[in-house]
Protein backbone atom coordinates (compact mmCIF):
# COMPACT_ATOMS: atom_id res chain seq x y z
CA UNK A 1 0.00 0.00 0.00
CA UNK A 2 2.71 2.21 1.08
CA UNK A 3 4.31 1.77 -2.50
CA UNK A 4 1.20 2.26 -4.36
CA UNK A 5 1.03 5.77 -2.23
CA UNK A 6 4.31 6.89 -3.17
CA UNK A 7 3.46 5.80 -7.26
CA UNK A 8 0.80 8.02 -7.32
CA UNK A 9 2.55 10.87 -5.24
CA UNK A 10 4.46 11.74 -8.06
CA UNK A 11 3.65 9.32 -10.93
CA UNK A 12 5.96 8.91 -14.04
CA UNK A 13 5.26 7.13 -17.66
CA UNK A 14 6.88 4.39 -16.46
CA UNK A 15 5.18 3.85 -13.09
CA UNK A 16 1.31 4.65 -14.65
CA UNK A 17 2.78 1.73 -17.33
CA UNK A 18 3.86 -0.85 -14.55
CA UNK A 19 0.74 -0.26 -12.43
CA UNK A 20 -1.58 -0.47 -15.31
CA UNK A 21 -0.21 -3.56 -16.40
CA UNK A 22 0.43 -5.62 -13.04
CA UNK A 23 -3.55 -4.13 -12.25
CA UNK A 24 -4.24 -5.66 -15.42
CA UNK A 25 -2.38 -8.96 -15.24
CA UNK A 26 -1.75 -9.58 -11.85
CA UNK A 27 -5.27 -8.49 -10.23
CA UNK A 28 -6.65 -11.83 -8.53
CA UNK A 29 -9.98 -12.41 -10.22
CA UNK A 30 -13.03 -14.70 -9.32
CA UNK A 31 -13.86 -17.87 -11.64
CA UNK A 32 -17.32 -17.95 -12.86
CA UNK A 33 -16.70 -16.33 -16.58
CA UNK A 34 -13.92 -18.34 -16.67
CA UNK A 35 -16.32 -21.16 -15.54
CA UNK A 36 -18.55 -20.45 -18.38
CA UNK A 37 -15.99 -19.91 -21.13
CA UNK A 38 -14.86 -23.33 -20.14
CA UNK A 39 -18.54 -24.90 -20.22
CA UNK A 40 -19.63 -22.72 -23.77
CA UNK A 41 -16.15 -22.99 -25.41
CA UNK A 42 -16.35 -26.69 -24.15
CA UNK A 43 -19.78 -27.38 -26.35
CA UNK A 44 -18.48 -25.57 -28.92
CA UNK A 45 -14.80 -27.36 -28.81
CA UNK A 46 -17.04 -30.92 -28.58
CA UNK A 47 -19.07 -29.49 -31.13
CA UNK A 48 -16.11 -28.89 -33.86
CA UNK A 49 -14.47 -32.16 -32.44
CA UNK A 50 -17.93 -34.31 -33.41
CA UNK A 51 -17.99 -32.89 -36.81
CA UNK A 52 -14.79 -34.81 -38.15
CA UNK A 53 -16.27 -38.02 -36.24
CA UNK A 54 -18.42 -39.19 -40.20
CA UNK A 55 -15.39 -38.74 -42.55
CA UNK A 56 -12.31 -39.56 -39.43
CA UNK A 57 -11.86 -42.91 -41.43
CA UNK A 58 -12.02 -40.83 -45.31
CA UNK A 59 -9.61 -38.32 -44.25
CA UNK A 60 -7.33 -39.77 -41.90
CA UNK A 61 -7.44 -43.57 -42.04
CA UNK A 62 -4.27 -45.48 -43.64
CA UNK A 63 -6.11 -45.11 -46.70
CA UNK A 64 -7.93 -41.43 -45.91
CA UNK A 65 -6.95 -38.32 -48.45
CA UNK A 66 -4.80 -36.32 -45.75
CA UNK A 67 -2.35 -38.96 -46.50
CA UNK A 68 1.50 -38.42 -43.89
CA UNK A 69 2.97 -37.48 -47.49
CA UNK A 70 0.34 -34.38 -48.55
CA UNK A 71 1.04 -33.18 -44.35
CA UNK A 72 4.87 -33.20 -44.81
CA UNK A 73 4.49 -31.71 -48.16
CA UNK A 74 2.11 -29.39 -46.51
CA UNK A 75 2.75 -28.03 -43.10
CA UNK A 76 5.04 -26.12 -41.66
CA UNK A 77 7.91 -28.09 -40.05
CA UNK A 78 7.52 -27.23 -36.79
CA UNK A 79 3.73 -28.50 -36.57
CA UNK A 80 2.94 -31.90 -35.52
CA UNK A 81 -0.05 -33.83 -34.13
CA UNK A 82 -1.03 -36.71 -32.05
CA UNK A 83 -2.69 -38.07 -34.65
CA UNK A 84 0.99 -38.65 -36.80
CA UNK A 85 1.24 -41.52 -34.62
CA UNK A 86 -2.10 -43.54 -35.21
CA UNK A 87 -1.31 -45.49 -38.54
CA UNK A 88 -3.99 -48.27 -38.16
CA UNK A 89 -8.39 -47.46 -38.12
CA UNK A 90 -8.35 -48.82 -34.49
CA UNK A 91 -5.54 -46.42 -33.38
CA UNK A 92 -7.32 -43.25 -34.75
CA UNK A 93 -10.34 -44.25 -33.39
CA UNK A 94 -8.81 -44.72 -30.26
CA UNK A 95 -7.32 -41.36 -29.86
CA UNK A 96 -10.39 -39.73 -31.31
CA UNK A 97 -12.35 -40.92 -28.83
CA UNK A 98 -10.14 -40.42 -25.77
CA UNK A 99 -10.03 -36.26 -27.19
CA UNK A 100 -13.49 -36.09 -26.78
CA UNK A 101 -13.60 -37.91 -23.81
CA UNK A 102 -11.76 -35.12 -22.26
CA UNK A 103 -12.95 -32.30 -24.05
CA UNK A 104 -16.05 -33.87 -22.68
CA UNK A 105 -14.50 -34.47 -18.68
CA UNK A 106 -13.36 -30.18 -19.42
CA UNK A 107 -16.52 -29.16 -20.25
CA UNK A 108 -18.63 -30.12 -17.05
CA UNK A 109 -15.35 -29.51 -15.24
CA UNK A 110 -13.88 -32.78 -14.15
CA UNK A 111 -10.04 -32.62 -13.08
CA UNK A 112 -9.75 -29.28 -14.89
CA UNK A 113 -5.97 -28.84 -14.07
CA UNK A 114 -5.26 -32.02 -16.10
CA UNK A 115 -8.35 -32.14 -18.62
CA UNK A 116 -8.17 -28.36 -20.02
CA UNK A 117 -4.54 -29.30 -20.89
CA UNK A 118 -4.94 -32.58 -22.39
CA UNK A 119 -8.06 -30.80 -24.06
CA UNK A 120 -6.02 -27.33 -25.83
CA UNK A 121 -2.95 -30.24 -26.99
CA UNK A 122 -5.71 -32.96 -27.97
CA UNK A 123 -7.30 -30.26 -30.06
CA UNK A 124 -4.46 -28.09 -31.53
CA UNK A 125 -3.41 -31.96 -32.57
CA UNK A 126 -6.74 -32.73 -34.52
CA UNK A 127 -6.26 -29.56 -36.68
CA UNK A 128 -3.18 -30.45 -37.44
CA UNK A 129 -3.78 -33.51 -38.53
CA UNK A 130 -6.15 -31.88 -41.22
CA UNK A 131 -4.79 -28.61 -41.59
CA UNK A 132 -6.40 -27.73 -44.78
CA UNK A 133 -10.08 -28.95 -43.13
CA UNK A 134 -9.91 -26.08 -40.26
CA UNK A 135 -11.82 -23.07 -40.54
CA UNK A 136 -11.89 -19.59 -38.67
CA UNK A 137 -13.63 -21.20 -35.88
CA UNK A 138 -10.82 -23.97 -34.79
CA UNK A 139 -8.76 -20.99 -34.50
CA UNK A 140 -10.55 -19.24 -32.05
CA UNK A 141 -11.56 -21.98 -30.12
CA UNK A 142 -7.83 -23.28 -30.21
CA UNK A 143 -6.96 -19.71 -28.05
CA UNK A 144 -10.26 -20.35 -25.84
CA UNK A 145 -8.97 -24.08 -24.62
CA UNK A 146 -5.11 -22.75 -24.36
CA UNK A 147 -6.64 -19.41 -21.77
CA UNK A 148 -8.49 -22.19 -20.00
CA UNK A 149 -5.45 -24.23 -19.46
CA UNK A 150 -3.52 -21.44 -17.68
CA UNK A 151 -6.98 -20.31 -15.60
CA UNK A 152 -8.52 -22.04 -12.86
CA UNK A 153 -11.81 -22.54 -14.50
CA UNK A 154 -12.36 -25.28 -12.61
CA UNK A 155 -13.71 -23.38 -8.93
CA UNK A 156 -16.93 -22.90 -10.23
CA UNK A 157 -19.69 -24.07 -12.03
CA UNK A 158 -17.71 -27.92 -11.99
CA UNK A 159 -17.86 -30.94 -10.76
CA UNK A 160 -14.28 -30.72 -9.44
CA UNK A 161 -16.19 -27.65 -6.99
CA UNK A 162 -18.67 -30.00 -6.18
CA UNK A 163 -16.55 -32.82 -5.05
CA UNK A 164 -14.45 -30.43 -3.37
CA UNK A 165 -17.72 -29.09 -1.22
CA UNK A 166 -18.44 -32.85 -0.48
CA UNK A 167 -15.20 -32.92 0.83
CA UNK A 168 -15.66 -30.07 2.71
CA UNK A 169 -12.91 -27.67 1.11
CA UNK A 170 -13.30 -24.08 1.37
CA UNK A 171 -14.51 -22.10 -1.60
CA UNK A 172 -11.45 -21.19 -4.01
CA UNK A 173 -10.23 -17.83 -3.42
CA UNK A 174 -9.79 -15.40 -6.48
CA UNK A 175 -6.95 -16.34 -8.58
CA UNK A 176 -4.25 -14.78 -10.28
CA UNK A 177 -3.95 -17.47 -12.51
CA UNK A 178 -7.93 -17.19 -13.25
CA UNK A 179 -7.00 -13.49 -14.15
CA UNK A 180 -4.30 -13.70 -16.23
CA UNK A 181 -6.51 -16.07 -18.07
CA UNK A 182 -9.59 -13.88 -18.34
CA UNK A 183 -6.70 -10.91 -19.62
CA UNK A 184 -5.43 -13.34 -21.92
CA UNK A 185 -9.40 -13.44 -23.50
CA UNK A 186 -9.93 -10.09 -23.47
CA UNK A 187 -7.13 -9.51 -25.27
CA UNK A 188 -7.90 -11.84 -27.89
CA UNK A 189 -11.38 -10.76 -28.20
CA UNK A 190 -10.13 -7.62 -29.45
CA UNK A 191 -7.56 -8.62 -31.59
CA UNK A 192 -9.80 -11.20 -33.93
CA UNK A 193 -12.48 -8.51 -33.81
CA UNK A 194 -9.97 -6.04 -34.91
CA UNK A 195 -8.27 -8.59 -37.29
CA UNK A 196 -11.52 -9.35 -38.92
CA UNK A 197 -12.77 -5.65 -39.35
CA UNK A 198 -9.31 -4.69 -40.64
CA UNK A 199 -9.39 -8.04 -43.23
CA UNK A 200 -12.98 -7.03 -44.60
CA UNK A 201 -11.81 -3.82 -44.68
CA UNK A 202 -9.58 -4.56 -47.57
CA UNK A 203 -12.41 -5.68 -49.88
CA UNK A 204 -14.54 -3.34 -51.80
CA UNK A 205 -17.73 -4.79 -50.73
CA UNK A 206 -17.02 -3.90 -47.11
CA UNK A 207 -16.63 -0.48 -48.70
CA UNK A 208 -19.80 -0.01 -51.22
CA UNK A 209 -22.02 -1.69 -49.12
CA UNK A 210 -22.84 -5.38 -50.89
CA UNK A 211 -20.64 -7.84 -48.40
CA UNK A 212 -23.83 -9.01 -47.14
CA UNK A 213 -25.44 -9.82 -50.23
CA UNK A 214 -22.08 -11.99 -51.29
CA UNK A 215 -22.39 -13.74 -48.43
CA UNK A 216 -26.31 -14.10 -48.46
CA UNK A 217 -26.43 -15.39 -51.94
CA UNK A 218 -23.43 -17.50 -51.50
CA UNK A 219 -24.82 -21.67 -52.68
CA UNK A 220 -24.66 -23.72 -48.87
CA UNK A 221 -23.01 -21.61 -46.48
CA UNK A 222 -25.82 -19.44 -45.03
CA UNK A 223 -28.20 -21.20 -42.55
CA UNK A 224 -30.86 -18.83 -43.37
CA UNK A 225 -32.17 -17.58 -46.75
CA UNK A 226 -31.77 -13.64 -46.77
CA UNK A 227 -31.71 -13.02 -50.12
CA UNK A 228 -35.06 -12.31 -50.60
CA UNK A 229 -35.26 -9.85 -48.17
CA UNK A 230 -31.97 -7.92 -49.32
CA UNK A 231 -33.42 -7.65 -52.95
CA UNK A 232 -36.14 -5.95 -51.67
CA UNK A 233 -34.05 -2.98 -50.57
CA UNK A 234 -30.38 -2.22 -51.14
CA UNK A 235 -30.18 0.05 -48.21
CA UNK A 236 -30.93 -2.61 -45.73
CA UNK A 237 -27.89 -4.67 -47.42
CA UNK A 238 -25.83 -1.41 -46.91
CA UNK A 239 -26.88 -1.85 -43.40
CA UNK A 240 -26.02 -4.99 -42.48
CA UNK A 241 -22.62 -4.80 -44.40
CA UNK A 242 -21.68 -1.46 -42.42
CA UNK A 243 -22.98 -2.74 -39.10
CA UNK A 244 -20.59 -5.95 -39.22
CA UNK A 245 -17.75 -3.74 -39.95
CA UNK A 246 -19.01 -1.28 -37.53
CA UNK A 247 -19.66 -3.64 -34.54
CA UNK A 248 -16.44 -5.72 -34.89
CA UNK A 249 -14.30 -1.99 -34.40
CA UNK A 250 -16.45 -1.20 -31.96
CA UNK A 251 -16.37 -4.87 -29.89
CA UNK A 252 -11.93 -4.37 -30.76
CA UNK A 253 -11.77 -0.86 -28.73
CA UNK A 254 -14.76 -0.54 -26.71
CA UNK A 255 -13.26 -3.44 -24.38
CA UNK A 256 -10.81 -1.53 -23.42
CA UNK A 257 -12.80 1.51 -21.82
CA UNK A 258 -14.50 0.89 -18.77
CA UNK A 259 -17.96 1.76 -19.43
CA UNK A 260 -18.27 0.27 -22.53
CA UNK A 261 -16.66 -3.02 -21.43
CA UNK A 262 -19.93 -5.07 -19.86
CA UNK A 263 -22.45 -3.55 -22.89
CA UNK A 264 -20.11 -4.48 -25.34
CA UNK A 265 -19.53 -7.81 -24.15
CA UNK A 266 -23.04 -8.59 -23.26
CA UNK A 267 -24.12 -7.08 -27.16
CA UNK A 268 -21.58 -9.67 -27.89
CA UNK A 269 -23.71 -12.58 -26.77
CA UNK A 270 -26.54 -11.92 -29.19
CA UNK A 271 -24.45 -9.71 -32.17
CA UNK A 272 -21.80 -12.61 -33.12
CA UNK A 273 -24.03 -15.22 -32.91
CA UNK A 274 -25.62 -12.96 -36.05
CA UNK A 275 -22.80 -12.20 -37.46
CA UNK A 276 -21.48 -15.84 -37.78
CA UNK A 277 -25.25 -16.44 -39.32
CA UNK A 278 -25.33 -13.70 -41.90
CA UNK A 279 -21.51 -14.58 -42.80
CA UNK A 280 -22.09 -18.13 -43.43
CA UNK A 281 -19.41 -18.66 -40.29
CA UNK A 282 -21.90 -19.88 -37.67
CA UNK A 283 -19.52 -21.78 -35.31
CA UNK A 284 -16.94 -18.60 -35.60
CA UNK A 285 -19.71 -16.39 -34.26
CA UNK A 286 -20.69 -18.92 -31.53
CA UNK A 287 -16.78 -18.97 -30.92
CA UNK A 288 -16.56 -15.03 -30.62
CA UNK A 289 -19.42 -14.83 -27.97
CA UNK A 290 -17.51 -17.35 -26.00
CA UNK A 291 -15.01 -14.93 -26.12
CA UNK A 292 -17.41 -12.10 -25.13
CA UNK A 293 -18.44 -13.99 -22.32
CA UNK A 294 -14.82 -14.04 -20.67
CA UNK A 295 -14.71 -10.04 -20.93
CA UNK A 296 -17.37 -9.80 -18.72
CA UNK A 297 -16.35 -8.03 -15.78
CA UNK A 298 -15.87 -10.69 -13.15
CA UNK A 299 -16.90 -8.48 -10.09
CA UNK A 300 -20.74 -8.56 -11.32
CA UNK A 301 -22.82 -11.43 -11.22
CA UNK A 302 -20.93 -13.63 -8.55
CA UNK A 303 -24.05 -13.44 -6.12
CA UNK A 304 -26.10 -15.04 -9.11
CA UNK A 305 -23.28 -17.60 -9.43
CA UNK A 306 -23.21 -18.42 -5.93
CA UNK A 307 -26.88 -19.07 -5.12
CA UNK A 308 -26.11 -21.78 -8.30
CA UNK B 1 -21.32 -12.55 3.44
CA UNK B 2 -17.80 -13.54 1.74
CA UNK B 3 -16.69 -17.40 2.13
CA UNK B 4 -13.77 -16.81 0.05
CA UNK B 5 -9.86 -16.56 1.94
CA UNK B 6 -8.07 -13.69 1.09
CA UNK B 7 -6.23 -13.43 -2.37
CA UNK B 8 -3.12 -14.67 -2.28
CA UNK B 9 -0.50 -12.32 -4.74
CA UNK B 10 2.76 -14.09 -6.28
CA UNK B 11 5.91 -12.89 -5.65
CA UNK B 12 8.37 -10.45 -7.58
CA UNK B 13 10.04 -12.84 -8.83
CA UNK B 14 7.31 -14.74 -9.94
CA UNK B 15 5.49 -11.72 -11.58
CA UNK B 16 8.89 -10.41 -13.29
CA UNK B 17 9.07 -13.78 -14.65
CA UNK B 18 4.99 -14.14 -16.12
CA UNK B 19 5.67 -10.69 -17.35
CA UNK B 20 8.37 -11.43 -19.57
CA UNK B 21 6.24 -14.67 -20.90
CA UNK B 22 3.31 -12.38 -21.46
CA UNK B 23 5.45 -9.63 -22.71
CA UNK B 24 7.20 -12.19 -25.44
CA UNK B 25 3.55 -13.93 -25.83
CA UNK B 26 1.85 -10.55 -27.02
CA UNK B 27 4.74 -9.73 -29.33
CA UNK B 28 4.41 -13.20 -30.60
CA UNK B 29 0.67 -12.89 -31.71
CA UNK B 30 0.57 -8.92 -32.73
CA UNK B 31 3.89 -10.75 -35.40
CA UNK B 32 1.44 -13.06 -36.11
CA UNK B 33 -1.26 -10.79 -37.15
CA UNK B 34 0.83 -8.80 -38.94
CA UNK B 35 2.61 -11.62 -40.69
CA UNK B 36 -0.06 -13.96 -41.80
CA UNK B 37 -2.26 -11.40 -43.21
CA UNK B 38 -4.03 -11.79 -47.07
CA UNK B 39 -1.97 -8.85 -47.72
CA UNK B 40 1.56 -10.61 -47.00
CA UNK B 41 4.16 -9.88 -44.27
CA UNK B 42 6.86 -7.73 -44.53
CA UNK B 43 10.92 -9.43 -44.71
CA UNK B 44 11.42 -8.36 -41.35
CA UNK B 45 8.18 -9.12 -39.71
CA UNK B 46 8.28 -12.73 -41.46
CA UNK B 47 11.50 -13.57 -40.54
CA UNK B 48 11.37 -12.44 -37.15
CA UNK B 49 8.17 -14.11 -36.66
CA UNK B 50 9.90 -17.63 -37.96
CA UNK B 51 12.79 -17.47 -36.32
CA UNK B 52 11.91 -16.47 -32.79
CA UNK B 53 7.96 -17.33 -32.53
CA UNK B 54 6.88 -20.14 -34.87
CA UNK B 55 8.92 -22.74 -33.48
CA UNK B 56 6.91 -22.36 -30.17
CA UNK B 57 3.53 -20.62 -31.38
CA UNK B 58 2.57 -22.80 -34.15
CA UNK B 59 2.41 -26.32 -32.48
CA UNK B 60 0.20 -24.70 -30.24
CA UNK B 61 -2.34 -23.99 -33.37
CA UNK B 62 -1.57 -19.89 -32.44
CA UNK B 63 0.65 -18.88 -35.19
CA UNK B 64 -2.80 -17.13 -37.21
CA UNK B 65 -3.77 -14.01 -38.24
CA UNK B 66 -7.30 -14.17 -37.74
CA UNK B 67 -8.06 -12.42 -40.71
CA UNK B 68 -11.21 -14.08 -40.76
CA UNK B 69 -12.80 -11.36 -44.10
CA UNK B 70 -15.92 -14.02 -44.83
CA UNK B 71 -16.25 -12.76 -48.22
CA UNK B 72 -14.23 -9.90 -50.37
CA UNK B 73 -17.09 -10.44 -53.34
CA UNK B 74 -14.61 -12.69 -55.60
CA UNK B 75 -15.35 -15.85 -57.20
CA UNK B 76 -13.12 -18.15 -54.70
CA UNK B 77 -15.15 -16.57 -51.46
CA UNK B 78 -18.18 -18.56 -53.06
CA UNK B 79 -18.69 -22.11 -51.88
CA UNK B 80 -16.56 -24.92 -53.41
CA UNK B 81 -17.44 -28.78 -53.20
CA UNK B 82 -16.11 -31.92 -55.23
CA UNK B 83 -17.01 -34.03 -58.24
CA UNK B 84 -16.09 -37.49 -58.25
CA UNK B 85 -16.60 -40.00 -60.83
CA UNK B 86 -15.29 -43.84 -61.10
CA UNK B 87 -14.11 -43.79 -64.50
CA UNK B 88 -14.12 -47.81 -64.49
CA UNK B 89 -17.56 -47.79 -63.85
CA UNK B 90 -20.53 -47.68 -66.43
CA UNK B 91 -20.82 -44.42 -68.23
CA UNK B 92 -24.28 -43.48 -67.03
CA UNK B 93 -23.38 -43.77 -63.57
CA UNK B 94 -23.95 -40.60 -61.46
CA UNK B 95 -20.53 -38.27 -59.66
CA UNK B 96 -20.54 -38.34 -56.11
CA UNK B 97 -20.79 -34.70 -54.67
CA UNK B 98 -19.10 -33.75 -51.22
CA UNK B 99 -20.37 -32.65 -49.56
CA UNK B 100 -23.79 -33.52 -50.89
CA UNK B 101 -26.83 -31.29 -50.69
CA UNK B 102 -27.99 -33.34 -47.87
CA UNK B 103 -24.80 -32.48 -45.95
CA UNK B 104 -25.09 -29.35 -43.53
CA UNK B 105 -22.76 -27.24 -40.67
CA UNK B 106 -19.45 -27.57 -40.13
CA UNK B 107 -19.32 -31.03 -41.33
CA UNK B 108 -20.02 -29.66 -45.20
CA UNK B 109 -18.01 -26.65 -44.39
CA UNK B 110 -14.81 -29.29 -44.16
CA UNK B 111 -15.70 -30.64 -47.41
CA UNK B 112 -16.47 -27.36 -48.64
CA UNK B 113 -12.71 -25.96 -47.55
CA UNK B 114 -10.85 -29.32 -48.91
CA UNK B 115 -12.14 -28.57 -52.33
CA UNK B 116 -11.27 -25.12 -52.20
CA UNK B 117 -7.80 -25.75 -50.84
CA UNK B 118 -7.98 -28.20 -54.20
CA UNK B 119 -8.51 -25.51 -56.41
CA UNK B 120 -6.37 -22.87 -54.55
CA UNK B 121 -3.23 -24.53 -54.23
CA UNK B 122 -3.06 -25.23 -58.05
CA UNK B 123 -2.26 -21.59 -58.26
CA UNK B 124 0.94 -22.70 -55.64
CA UNK B 125 3.39 -23.84 -57.27
CA UNK B 126 5.20 -25.20 -54.31
CA UNK B 127 1.45 -27.22 -53.08
CA UNK B 128 0.74 -27.77 -56.76
CA UNK B 129 -1.26 -31.12 -57.71
CA UNK B 130 -0.56 -31.95 -53.99
CA UNK B 131 -4.11 -32.44 -53.00
CA UNK B 132 -6.21 -33.42 -55.77
CA UNK B 133 -3.63 -36.48 -56.26
CA UNK B 134 -4.04 -36.78 -52.25
CA UNK B 135 -8.23 -36.94 -52.55
CA UNK B 136 -8.10 -39.30 -55.79
CA UNK B 137 -6.21 -41.55 -53.86
CA UNK B 138 -8.05 -40.89 -51.24
CA UNK B 139 -11.08 -42.67 -52.58
CA UNK B 140 -9.43 -45.53 -54.51
CA UNK B 141 -9.53 -48.35 -51.50
CA UNK B 142 -13.14 -47.37 -50.30
CA UNK B 143 -14.62 -47.56 -53.88
CA UNK B 144 -12.39 -50.24 -54.77
CA UNK B 145 -11.23 -48.62 -58.48
CA UNK B 146 -7.83 -47.18 -59.42
CA UNK B 147 -9.18 -44.08 -61.79
CA UNK B 148 -11.32 -41.30 -61.18
CA UNK B 149 -11.85 -37.81 -62.32
CA UNK B 150 -12.18 -35.35 -59.94
CA UNK B 151 -13.71 -31.89 -60.31
CA UNK B 152 -14.31 -28.55 -58.22
CA UNK B 153 -16.89 -26.66 -58.94
CA UNK B 154 -17.50 -23.19 -57.25
CA UNK B 155 -20.62 -21.44 -56.61
CA UNK B 156 -20.39 -17.80 -58.34
CA UNK B 157 -23.25 -15.79 -56.09
CA UNK B 158 -25.35 -13.09 -59.11
CA UNK B 159 -24.84 -9.61 -58.81
CA UNK B 160 -28.11 -8.17 -56.65
CA UNK B 161 -28.67 -5.63 -59.71
CA UNK B 162 -28.76 -8.26 -62.17
CA UNK B 163 -30.93 -10.70 -60.20
CA UNK B 164 -33.58 -7.52 -59.74
CA UNK B 165 -32.84 -6.19 -63.76
CA UNK B 166 -33.63 -10.09 -64.45
CA UNK B 167 -30.28 -10.68 -66.27
CA UNK B 168 -29.29 -13.93 -63.41
CA UNK B 169 -30.89 -16.15 -61.31
CA UNK B 170 -30.39 -15.49 -57.95
CA UNK B 171 -29.58 -19.47 -57.86
CA UNK B 172 -26.26 -18.06 -59.67
CA UNK B 173 -23.99 -20.64 -61.37
CA UNK B 174 -21.21 -23.01 -61.23
CA UNK B 175 -17.89 -22.84 -62.75
CA UNK B 176 -15.34 -25.39 -62.99
CA UNK B 177 -12.33 -24.11 -60.42
CA UNK B 178 -10.30 -27.32 -60.92
CA UNK B 179 -10.77 -30.92 -63.09
CA UNK B 180 -8.21 -33.32 -63.35
CA UNK B 181 -7.97 -37.51 -63.51
CA UNK B 182 -6.18 -39.52 -61.00
CA UNK B 183 -5.39 -43.12 -61.35
CA UNK B 184 -3.15 -45.99 -60.50
CA UNK B 185 -0.52 -47.04 -63.15
CA UNK B 186 1.76 -50.12 -62.40
CA UNK B 187 1.42 -49.03 -58.09
CA UNK B 188 1.86 -45.35 -59.41
CA UNK B 189 -0.38 -42.73 -58.82
CA UNK B 190 -0.80 -40.65 -62.04
CA UNK B 191 -2.27 -37.03 -61.99
CA UNK B 192 -2.97 -35.56 -65.16
CA UNK B 193 -4.53 -32.25 -65.09
CA UNK B 194 -6.80 -30.31 -67.41
CA UNK B 195 -6.14 -27.66 -68.35
CA UNK B 196 -9.14 -24.40 -68.22
CA UNK B 197 -10.35 -23.66 -71.39
CA UNK B 198 -9.57 -20.02 -70.70
CA UNK B 199 -5.44 -20.51 -70.04
CA UNK B 200 -5.67 -22.84 -73.74
CA UNK B 201 -3.37 -20.32 -76.19
CA UNK B 202 -5.81 -19.43 -79.23
CA UNK B 203 -4.43 -21.76 -82.39
CA UNK B 204 -3.12 -19.18 -85.09
CA UNK B 205 -3.22 -20.18 -88.32
CA UNK B 206 0.26 -20.03 -90.24
CA UNK B 207 0.44 -17.07 -92.57
CA UNK B 208 0.49 -17.98 -96.49
CA UNK B 209 2.69 -17.34 -98.77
Amino acid sequence: MKELARVSASPTLADSIGVTWTEFWFTPARPWPLALVRIFGGLLALALWGSYAWDLEAWFGPFGMISPGLLAAWRSPYAGSLFDFTTSSAGLLIAYGLGGFVLLAMTIGLATPVTTVLGAIMFASLLHRGPMLVGPADDVVAVILWCLAIGRSGDALSFDRLIGAWLGRPTPRPSVRTGIALGLLRVHAAVIAGAAALAQLKGDVWWNGTAAWWLAARAESPLVDLTGVFLRSEYLVNLVTHAIVLFETAFAVGLWIPSLRRPLALAGLVVWPLIGLVGGEPMWGLALAVLAVGCLPAERGQATVDRL
Amino acid sequence: MDHHTPPSSPSEAVRAGITVALGLYLVGLGLCVAGNSTSGGSALVRTVKAKLFSPWMTPLWLDFGYDTRLTHGLAEDGDHRFEIRRLDAPASSEPVVLPGPALRGERAARWRRLARATAVSERDPERESLVPTAVGQGVFMPWSTSDVSLRVLRHLPPDRRDVLDGLADVAGRDEQAYAGRVRLIDGEVQLITSTPREELAPLLEEPGP
